[in-house]
């Protein structure tokens, strides 16, 4: 609810104006009962469901809004339209109600500035006369859509029309609504995400659609270029029957009284194809909202005419103002992945501006000594949340409490209003120190949110944090069960007894310190590998980049000009310059890594460093992999039989050196290697790089004629342009089908391209000078180092990351992380941006001195193990290992505690700490006591 | 390893419907790595039973205990003491366990809670396959390390015979030819011209068709 005003100042030192309006509810006092929204009776449309939905004037955007506090609508709110009503003000527990909030002004002095404003979905009313969405309610955006298919919408994830409530048979999806669109909407770019949502829309809707479910893609180009994107898109259509049809649809009728949707189109031969659908849904692109430009032109920032933040290609993530950095879709049209990454490159650039700063506002708890209570008898206390409604709404809390009270081992016995707020915390210490509680139980919502605040509060009171236990009485009853007051209460009284019983059998666990060496190790001297080395060393972290050539630069060697028009030489001589001479690091080339052992914040690095060779050892805290990619070597289309063949990057390294007028006829075929049995991804980068090489023989040679041979044009976001502006310029595109490729042959000394073209659907031969291959990235070969390493590679090698979306940049080992092309074929300023990204989130490693490892790891007793190799092959992270006597160990520093290992184990060797079977087993067995 | 898969809990409960305490065998060996006869095993099938006994009424007790081996006397013994508390065994170890155990408690039942199958490799969790047949005169060095005996359906020494199509043997499309992989393995060790010798007729005495066998090493015995 705040907005920034103005920022004075400059580079490192800002001054930021802030106007904070007014909640109308105290953030402190507000615990997210949600008494205020049940009493208000004012109902709203639903912004959040894309208004399909309704919410009252009082309200939290939805379930998991950080931070979780309510808020009223004074646009809505009965009281401040009227003067009259103030029954939120009545109800709420805590009198957090505030009416006479007002806004305030803040001021911030700050070093660096990340915008990260995002976008808003294009609004289709515009096109009212095309695609009727504001007059026939069985047109939906694509948000509405997922909304629709939510288990937290409107319809709890049920299929049906708002029309109707009918059940759809029949979905059509319209792609590029408000995108690649210069007639209509004027947004001539890709929103690069819309294709892939599309078709993970229309999975969800076959998997939630009761019976058959027909749905149909509309499109001119699936664009599913990022990492394993294509191979989604080949499961929805040749697994799941999604069908996806080339044409752009441009209006439709509706049938009166079912409201269906006729839709009429020329499919690629001319011909007039007719089919009803009963829900349209229209795939909105990406669009800067207007308070956004706003914003950047207060803030003196450079925006281009679709309103995306400028961002040089060579440095993706700064803005034309210094000290202030973008990110996301504000930057211009992505998706997930692309967003967070480039959100932890921001980090990274705004971080090294501060690092002389770090750590100056630490505040250090001070905790007390912990009592040890092995040798006590368990004195269990209980505290009961109420939770207003959310709980004491549907369960008898005080019955609970009483309960709790007459179970064994249990001395005390509470209820709190909210658990979770400041005060209950306090006199929870009270009660545990004054009745010397040495084990406790909360029994209030789900560990997953609340599981820290209550080991952190017991821990205040000098009790291992592991002596916790929760009985989930919210999500896992009264949520579930509000229907059934009286027996919720029975599950409640069950669900405490049976945490009871196992709070009884818990042990204190000490949890491992470890140092970090503060030293990051980069394998990979190209573009990313440069990148990461330099934002870990302007950050004040030293770093040895491993390169295994002779010199640094990678794949970036043996590239000219970018898209843009940027000199990548010149970009390449500057960056190796800047790390070749940066005192905090060391390269080292002509190295190979041989040998890596140990766990996150302590890892040792062999290398073999030529030209010797001699070996070396380096301790270091984190690794970075940024093995690269190269150009696939083609077999195809008489490559290397043939010199008037080349592929991509050979001909940009042609037209710098000796020109295009030797070129009359040039043809180019897309996907020589990529989205074919081999390797099934696309390459995402060779559409833009044919783009951008025949945009470049057209500006050499204007007489040249440039026919491109391609299967769908992948210009996602803001490369579009360039697609069009190609168009413009005379270059011929035809369309191609897998089984039907274009044929090569060579005629004497002429070079012939024979190919079908869908639209006149005749066969064609061309005579042409030059054919270049638009050849895909194939993963550097990092077998070995892989496997020494040990990391998971995908099927055609590149690095896995932890999470796709969430985690893009991180390995599921911790502390190794990935950038580059290593990790999928990237452009230069994606790899860039990555390479920093993946330099930041090192840094949260190694700007701690020390860090402490859960204790809920997985431990061996290797008089039972029987070596059987179980573990060590179900183990996602590799850890456990039979050691030379014979059983398997299992590192706590490595393990992330899953407890996989102690569920698959046949021998019953293994146990996870905090989760043994007898901890776990007493619950059941305490269920189903008296039931037997 | 010996190889055994899981019996029918239908099986094991008719075996064993008449007892009031039974006793749940496992062995930490092979029947533990091929994950039918380890502890944890031990502890499902147990619970399986007892189930299986409280829905039809009645308190039976089920012991669980899981020896290092079953085909050794001292580690058999360290039941001697408590297997007089059940009326019956169910040993989930491979065949010799269970006979092991039924020969040194002679009174006590002893029932299979397994199929003990074969000596075979773990080529992948979750799958064996059989690799030794036991003749008792191994003749690996000739063949290029792939066993007719066990590979080759028919157990021929000269092979393959004409039922072998594309690699595979005619018996069925997902076995592969065993003297087509002795074949590809000597071309792989640039061995062919053993492949043009005839193998001689093999002593079968040594195997089961030579009656019940034994090992007496005189060296060994105490």
């Amino acid at each position: 609810m705040a907005e920034v005003t103005s920022i004075a100042g400059e580079d490192g030192n800002f001054e930021i104006q802030i106007i904070q309006k007014p909640r109308y509810i105290d953030m402190e006092k507000c615990t997210a009962c949600g008494l205020c929204a049940e009493k208000c009776p004012k109902k709203v449309k639903d912004p959040y469901n894309e208004g399909i939905g309704l919410r009252k004037a009082a309200y939290v955007k939805y379930p998991q809004a950080v931070p979780l506090k309510y808020v009223i609508d004074k646009e809505n709110c009965i009281y401040f339209v009227k003067g009259k009503c103030r029954a939120c003000e009545k109800f709420c527990p805590n009198k957090a109600i505030n009416f006479l909030d007002q806004p305030k002004n803040l001021t911030l002095k700050v070093g660096s500035v990340v915008l990260a404003t995002g976008s808003r979905p294009y609004d289709p009313s515009g096109l009212e006369d095309l695609y009727q969405y504001r007059s026939n309610p069985n047109v939906l955006t694509s948000l509405e859509f997922e909304r629709l298919l939510s288990a937290s919408g409107p319809t709890q994830g049920h299929l049906k029309r708002l029309s109707d409530g009918k059940e759809p048979k029949k979905i059509a999806w319209f792609q590029c609504i408000g995108s690649r669109d210069t007639d209509h909407c004027g947004n001539g770019y890709c929103s690069s995400v819309c294709c892939m949502y599309a078709i993970k829309d229309a999975m969800m809707a076959k998997e939630h659609a009761k019976g058959e479910l027909d749905c149909a893609i509309f499109n001119m180009d699936i664009r599913t270029f990022g990492k394993d994107y294509e191979k989604y898109y080949l499961r929805a259509r040749d697994k799941a029957g999604v069908r996806f049809i080339k044409a752009r649809v441009h209006s439709f009728d509706e049938i009166a009284g079912e409201r269906d949707l006729h839709i009429r189109y020329a499919d690629e031969n001319g011909q007039t194809q007719e089919e009803f659908f009963d829900l349209v849904i229209l795939s909105v692109g990406l669009q800067v909202p207007e308070s956004s430009r706003d914003l950047a032109r207060k803030l003196g920032v450079e925006l281009d005419g679709y309103g995306f933040v400028k961002t040089p290609t060579f440095a993706p993530i700064e803005t034309s103002r210094p000290g202030v950095y973008a990110c996301g879709v504000l930057q211009g049209p992505k998706d997930i992945p692309g967003s967070v990454t480039e959100a932890s490159a921001a980090a990274c650039l705004a971080g090294g501006k501060l690092a002389l700063a770090r750590n100056t506002c630490t505040r250090i708890l001070d905790l007390p000594e912990e009592i040890d209570v092995s040798s006590e008898e368990p004195r269990i206390g209980v505290y009961v949340c109420n939770c207003g409604i959310n709980i004491a709404g549907v369960v008898d809390v005080a019955a609970a409490e009483e309960f709790a009270r007459s179970l064994p081992n249990v001395v005390f016995a509470r209820q709190n209003l909210f658990s979770c707020s400041q005060d209950s915390l306090d006199s929870m210490k009270e009660s545990i120190r004054e009745h010397r509680l040495n084990r406790i139980v909360v029994a209030a919502c789900t560990p997953k949110t609340h599981e820290g605040m209550f080991m952190d509060t017991i821990q205040g009171c000098g009790l291992n944090k592991y002596l916790l236990e929760m009985a989930n009485i919210r999500n896992q009853d009264s949520w579930v069960h509000s229907d059934n007051p009286r027996e919720a209460t029975d599950k409640a009284r069950e669900l405490i007894r049976m945490a009871v019983s196992r709070a009884g059998t818990l042990n204190q666990l000490q949890e491992k310190v470890i140092t970090v060496n503060q030293r990051a190790v980069v394998i990979g001297g190209g573009v990313a590998g440069m990148n990461a080395a330099l934002g870990l060393a302007d950050q004040g972290y030293e770093v040895v980049l491993v390169e295994k050539e002779k010199q640094l630069g990678g794949m970036a060697d043996r590239l000219t000009f970018t898209i843009e028009g940027d000199d990548v030489q010149a970009y390449l001589k500057g960056l190796v310059e800047r790390v070749t001479t940066h005192p905090l690091i060391q390269v080292l080339t002509q190295a190979l890594v041989v040998g890596f052992t140990g766990f996150q914040g302590n890892f040792t690095t062999e290398l073999l460093v030529g030209p010797g060779p001699y070996q070396r050892k380096i301790n270091h805290g984190v690794t970075l992999i940024a093995t690269g990619a190269s150009e696939y070597q083609p077999r195809e289309y008489l490559y290397g039989q043939n010199e008037k063949v080349m592929t991509q990057v050979d001909l940009a390294r042609h037209l710098k050196e000796k020109g295009a007028q030797d070129f009359n006829q040039v043809a180019m075929i897309q996907c020589v290697g990529s989205r074919n049995e081999e390797n099934p991804n696309c390459s995402r980068i060779c559409c833009q790089n044919a783009i951008k090489n025949a945009l470049k023989i057209k500006n050499l040679n204007p007489e040249a004629e440039v026919f491109i041979f391609y299967r769908d044009i992948r210009t996602y976001g803001l490369l579009e342009t360039y697609y069009k502006e190609a168009r413009e310029k005379g270059v011929v595109f035809f369309r191609f089908d897998p089984e039907r490729p274009p044929q090569v042959e060579q005629v004497g000394e002429d070079l012939v391209v024979n190919f079908r073209d869908p639209i006149l659907d005749r066969n064609m031969q061309v005579k042409v000078d030059l054919l270049a291959l638009s050849a895909g990235m194939v993963a550097n070969d990092t077998e070995e180092l892989a496997s020494i390493v040990k990391l998971a590679r995908t099927a055609e090698g590149y690095f896995m990351e932890a999470h796709v979306k969430l985690r893009p940049v991180d390995m599921a080992t911790e502390g190794i992380f990935i950038c580059g092309s290593a990790h999928s074929p990237k452009l230069m300023n994606e790899t860039i941006a990555q390479a920093q990204a993946a330099a930041s989130r090192a840094t949260t490693f190694l700007s701690r001195k020390e860090l402490t490892l859960s204790a809920v790891t997985a431990q061996v007793n290797a008089d039972l193990c029987a070596a059987c190799l179980i573990c060590v092959r179900s183990c996602p992270y590799g850890v456990p290992k039979i050691n030379t006597d014979g059983f398997s160990v299992i590192d706590e520093a490595l393990c992330h505690g899953c407890g996989i290992c102690a569920a698959e184990c046949p021998a019953k060797a293994i146990e996870l700490n905090w989760y043994e079977d007898d901890q776990l087993l007493c619950k059941i067995d305490t269920l189903l006591e008296g039931a037997l | 390893m010996i190889v055994a898969d899981k019996k029918p809990i239908e099986e094991i409960i008719d075996y064993v419907k008449d007892y009031q305490s039974i006793l749940v065998l496992g062995c930490n060996e092979c029947v533990t790595v091929c994950e039918v006869g380890g502890k944890k095993e031990v502890g499902l099938l147990a619970s399986a039973l007892r189930m299986h006994f409280l829905q039809q009424g009645g308190e039976v007790n089920i012991g669980e205990r899981t020896l290092e081996r079953q085909c050794d006397h001292e580690y058999l013994e360290e039941i001697r003491d408590n297997i007089d508390h059940y009326e019956a065994v169910v040993s989930i170890a491979c065949g010799v366990g269970v006979q092991f155990t039924a020969e040194k408690y002679q009174t006590k039942p002893v029932y299979p809670g397994v199929n003990t199958l074969f000596m075979g490799a773990n080529e992948a969790r979750g799958v064996w396959s059989e690799r030794c047949q036991g003749c008792g005169q191994c003749i690996l060095a000739i063949s290029g390390g792939i066993c007719p005996v066990s590979r080759c359906a028919k157990r021929i020494l000269n092979g393959p015979c004409g039922g072998s199509t594309a690699g595979k043997c005619e018996i069925s499309k997902d076995i592969p030819c065993g003297w087509q992989l002795i074949i590809d393995r000597l071309k792989a060790l640039g061995r062919m011209d053993d492949y043009e010798k005839i193998n001689p007729i093999k002593n079968w005495s040594t195997e089961r068709a030579g009656g019940p066998r034994k090992v007496i090493r005189e060296d060994l015995k105490l």
